[in-house]
């Protein structure tokens, strides 16, 4: 589905991702890594929020470098930001709905999708006419995670969705990211190594801009350098 | 609880003001809240285009004025009444806005805001300048009879036409409302305001809206640039106090509340012609909107400080 050859990607002159390969492909895929190694540079350079300045980034076989962002998302490229990047000013509603308005394969179905996602995340069914930016930080997350969901998208990039969540809602972001992998590719950033080995199946180590470790999930457990260095044993 | 309680000291005070003013003075209300459509109904696409595009449009009175002239000679060709060219001003507006938009402002979206302020403000130095070259600063006025209705309430005589400038900002407003609330297209064009990275990532294709936005905003000058022909005389320099008044009314009404712009501008019409209504004060009625936003910025400033 995803396949990333050779990319190179900065900000000005300051190199971040230095030859990066990378595949996705019909299954769950974690990419770990610490602070500033440059897994929010890698998924900007997917999705075309920076640009990537060598390498090949293909989808399904097309070449997708380069593309801007709004046109990734209606190919089937769904985003959950670090950031969230919900409209805070309006409710959970049209947030969701706007998840799917846009998206040409995704805006004739959105009533099944908004009952799937509402199925996954009960809460929002309750808070629909809440607005976004109101919310605590786990439930717009949830938000964040149905809106990409709405478009019913062929691949869905999480960055760091555990990133300033409490444990209980951790556990739950991660079950629902499991029960999704059966209909979804996932790439999925995470620097809780832990409980996200739980719901992949493959996993990459980014370090430096590098990828200095490819692995199935098992093989990453028992891995002597993820141990000690992601897992602290 | 506070704020509520604020709230209803303001419209309080406010209540008690008009009903003062109307027992004392009556005229001044009505030519208030007549100056006030006028002035709400050209600031509420400013506060569109700031509220969604985040450009402040120093060239937006001067887009007013531009739309004046052409309708003062389209008319004076085919022997029109400006009414009638209220529509195709307005589409000819937005039209001649969009390629402005995408010429110069859409160039200048990731420039820092004192070189968008720099953009805005040349354009208007041009629009007025070309004017000036073609049409030299001679006035031109549109002779209506149908401007000079009046009405009399017991032996109070006042002009009713401006009227018609309420009504454009009551549709303006409400307009904008509904598009903005209850559409798919404006309920993006809100998303892209609050949120443009994120718009983007649900597939919105944001500078598609911006210049849409920015057309849209531009009819509703266009529009109003028809209707204020049939009020004013113009000239090339009418614009730019409107640039500056809707500046001051969007200010007040802080970033995105359309609602805001309407009662801004009541106060600030009230204000003006209450000091027209005495001698001793006419001269210093086009300088209120000074002491308004300078009034707003100082209260936002000290309130920003404590919070």
């Amino acid at each position: 589905m995803l396949k990333i050859r050779g990319l190179e990607c900065g900000y000005g002159r300051m190199k971040v991702i230095e030859g990066v390969d990378l595949e996705v492909g019909a299954e769950s895929v974690g990419l770990f890594g610490p602070n500033g190694a440059g897994k929010t540079t890698l998924i900007g350079a997917i999705m075309g929020i920076n640009k990537p300045w060598a390498g090949s980034i293909e989808l399904d076989g097309k070449s997708i470098n380069g593309m801007e962002t709004h046109l990734m998302a209606r190919m089937g490229v769904a985003l959950v930001p670090q950031e969230r990047e919900l409209f805070p000013g309006m409710s959970v509603d049209d947030n969701l709905m706007l998840g799917a308005a846009y998206i040409p394969h995704a805006k004739d179905k959105s009533a099944e999708q908004l009952e799937k996602v509402f199925s996954l995340f009960p809460i929002l069914k309750e808070r629909r006419k809440q607005l976004a930016g109101t919310m605590s930080g786990g439930q717009q997350r949830m938000v964040a995670i149905a809106r990409a969901l709405m478009s019913n998208p062929k691949l869905l990039i999480l960055d760091e969705p555990s990133l300033g969540l409490q444990p209980s809602i951790v556990a739950e972001v991660f079950e629902v990211l499991k029960a999704l992998k059966k209909t979804v590719s996932i790439l999925v950033t995470e620097q809780n190594v832990r409980e996200s080995l739980k719901s992949i199946d493959r996993g990459y180590v980014l370090e430096n801009g590098k990828i200095v470790i490819e692995d199935s999930a098992e093989g990453l457990k028992t891995n002597p350098y993820v141990l000690k260095s992601y897992l602290g044993l | 609880m506070a704020v509520k309680r604020q709230k209803a000291i303001t419209w309080a005070l406010g209540l008690a003001a008009s009903v003062a003013i109307l027992l004392w003075k009556p005229t001044v209300l009505i030519y208030g809240l007549q100056t006030a459509g006028l002035y709400a109904a050209i600031a509420i696409p400013m506060g569109l285009v700031l509220g969604i595009v985040h450009i402040v449009n120093l060239a937006h009175g001067e887009f007013m004025m531009l739309a004046s002239y052409a309708t003062y000679f389209a008319c004076k060709a085919l022997g029109m009444d400006p009414l009638f060219a209220i529509i195709p001003t307005a589409l000819v507006t937005a039209a001649f806005g969009w390629i402005i938009f995408q010429i110069t402002i859409r160039r200048a979206l990731k420039a820092p805001e004192l070189n968008q302020l720099i953009l805005t403000f040349g354009l208007a130095i041009a629009f007025t300048q070309v004017i000036n070259l073609m049409f030299t600063s001679q006035t031109y006025k549109m002779p209506l009879d149908y401007v000079s209705a009046s009405m009399d309430i017991g032996d109070l005589t006042f002009g009713t036409w401006s009227f018609v400038f309420i009504a454009m900002a009551m549709l303006f407003s409400f307009g904008l409302q509904f598009f903005l609330t209850k559409t798919t297209t404006g309920k993006a064009a809100l998303a892209v305001g609050q949120n443009p990275r994120g718009a983007a990532i649900v597939g919105i294709d944001v500078y598609k809206i911006y210049g849409l936005v920015f057309a849209l905003a531009l009819a509703l000058v266009g529009a109003m640039g028809a209707l204020f022909l049939t009020k004013s005389a113009i000239f090339p320099q009418v614009g730019s106090p409107f640039t500056m008044k809707s500046f001051c009314l969007v200010a007040m009404a802080g970033v995105g509340n359309i609602p805001g712009i309407l009662s801004a501008s009541i106060l600030l019409g009230v204000a003006e012609n209450f000091l027209r209504a005495f001698r001793g004060t006419r001269g210093w009625a086009d300088i209120v909107f000074f002491v308004l936003i300078i009034v707003v910025i100082m209260s936002r400033s000290l309130k920003g400080r404590k919070s």
